[in-house]
């Protein structure tokens, strides 16, 4: 009776599942360069695959102190390793650099 | 000529369940490519510009690209996630307050007149109040669903409890059940029927609550998309969020509620689907 409403959570919970790995597996390789990551705070430049809006814009300043925009280039500084890692899991992040000595 | 035996001319393949089902829908399906297809016409003719009256064509550029820059995905994750949290929620509390004055007459004596002065109360009344006390997010919305949520399954549950059939529970209470027995193998059972139709009435509201909510109250969620997208004269995104919204309750209809009344209600042969009617 049931076996559908169970099939389709089974189905939002696998793909969001191959989302949360795919978006894992991202950040390994857009921080590869990167690593180790320092243990501090640091500073870091943000590529993303087009120039950001409001709701990246938001977004990255969850994570960190956005300075400047330029054209697909977020400037983001103060940023934990571990809000690195959230960030560059987004699939619309397109690098990460460390970014320059304030 | 002859005529060919009727067993012939219907094919079991033709009256199967599936064959139906899959009839139904490329009918659906149809009406939606006529729809589109008109719609894709009367741009040019109406001569507005993708501002006022975007093209069906320009509504899916306009997916395209909140896909690409993550926007849709995530506001679609928020918005489930407080529709989930909010209708839970509401639920449980409609459900638990709803046995409670259902069997309890001091507890409905005393709560009575508060449920129905705060039913009067309309849930848009109280998202300003929200706003004040939690600000901004969340918290506003969710609580704002639990109450349009709450009050549906409260009085449906309340309705179960007190039909369910007395003969059953003195019988039960006599061969020697406490009143606990009789309420889990009788009085529940029997309100199940109003407790699902109260969960359907109020997922519905709530639904509704959650666009509203979202664009009072929050910063994320298609309810936001919506109101943002016709903020920033981007109105392709304000149908997207439309769209998605209209899909996502067909999602939740089909593939949670009716299975779920199918399970409940119509097992009991309590109600017949609308769709096996006609």
């Amino acid at each position: 009776m049931l076996r559908l409403p169970l099939a389709a959570t089974g189905v939002i919970l696998a793909a969001l599942l191959l989302y949360l790995v795919l978006g894992a597996m991202g950040a390994e390789r857009k921080l590869a360069a990167l690593e180790p990551l320092p243990p501090g705070r640091a500073d870091y430049r943000i590529t993303l695959a087009f120039p950001p809006e409001r709701f990246h814009q938001l977004l990255l300043q969850d994570q960190g102190r956005l300075t400047g925009v330029h054209g697909n280039v977020v400037d983001l500084k103060d940023v934990e390793p571990k809000a690195l890692r959230d960030i560059a899991r987004h699939y619309w992040v397109r690098a990460v650099e460390r970014g320059s000595a304030p | 000529m002859s005529t060919l035996p009727l067993p012939l001319l219907r094919a079991p393949w033709l009256t199967s369940r599936r064959t139906r089902s899959l009839a139904r829908l490329a009918k659906g399906a149809a009406g939606v490519v006529v729809l589109l297809a008109a719609w894709q016409i009367s741009v040019p003719l109406v001569g507005l510009g993708p501002y006022f009256y975007p093209a069906p064509s320009d509504v899916i550029a306009a997916f395209g690209d909140l896909i690409r820059k993550g926007i849709l995905p995530a506001y679609l994750g928020d918005s489930v996630a407080r529709y989930v949290t909010g209708l839970t929620a509401g639920a449980s509390l409609g459900i638990a307050l709803g046995v409670l004055i259902g069997l309890n007459r001091r507890a409905s004596l005393m709560l009575s007149p508060l449920l129905k002065f705060l039913f009067a109360i309309v849930e848009v009344a109280w998202i300003p109040i929200f706003v004040v006390w939690f600000g901004y997010g969340v918290k506003t919305i969710v609580l704002a669903l639990v109450y349009v949520v709450f009050f549906p399954v409260l009085y449906n549950t309340l309705l179960g409890v007190r039909t369910a059939p007395q003969l059953l529970v003195n019988a039960v209470r006599s061969l020697g059940a406490s009143r606990l027995q009789a309420l889990r193998l009788v009085i529940l059972p029997s309100a199940l029927p109003g407790i699902i139709t109260g969960l359907r009435v109020g997922a519905g509201f709530a639904f509704r609550g959650l666009v509203f909510a979202e664009i009072v109250a929050a910063k994320s969620g298609i309810g936001y998309l919506i109101f943002e997208g016709t903020e920033s004269h981007q109105t392709a995104r304000t149908i997207v969020g439309m769209i998605v919204m209209g899909l996502l309750w067909l999602g939740i209809d089909q593939f949670y509620l009716r299975p779920l009344e199918r399970a409940t209600i119509q097992r009991w042969g309590l109600t017949v689907d609308a769709e096996q009617r006609t």
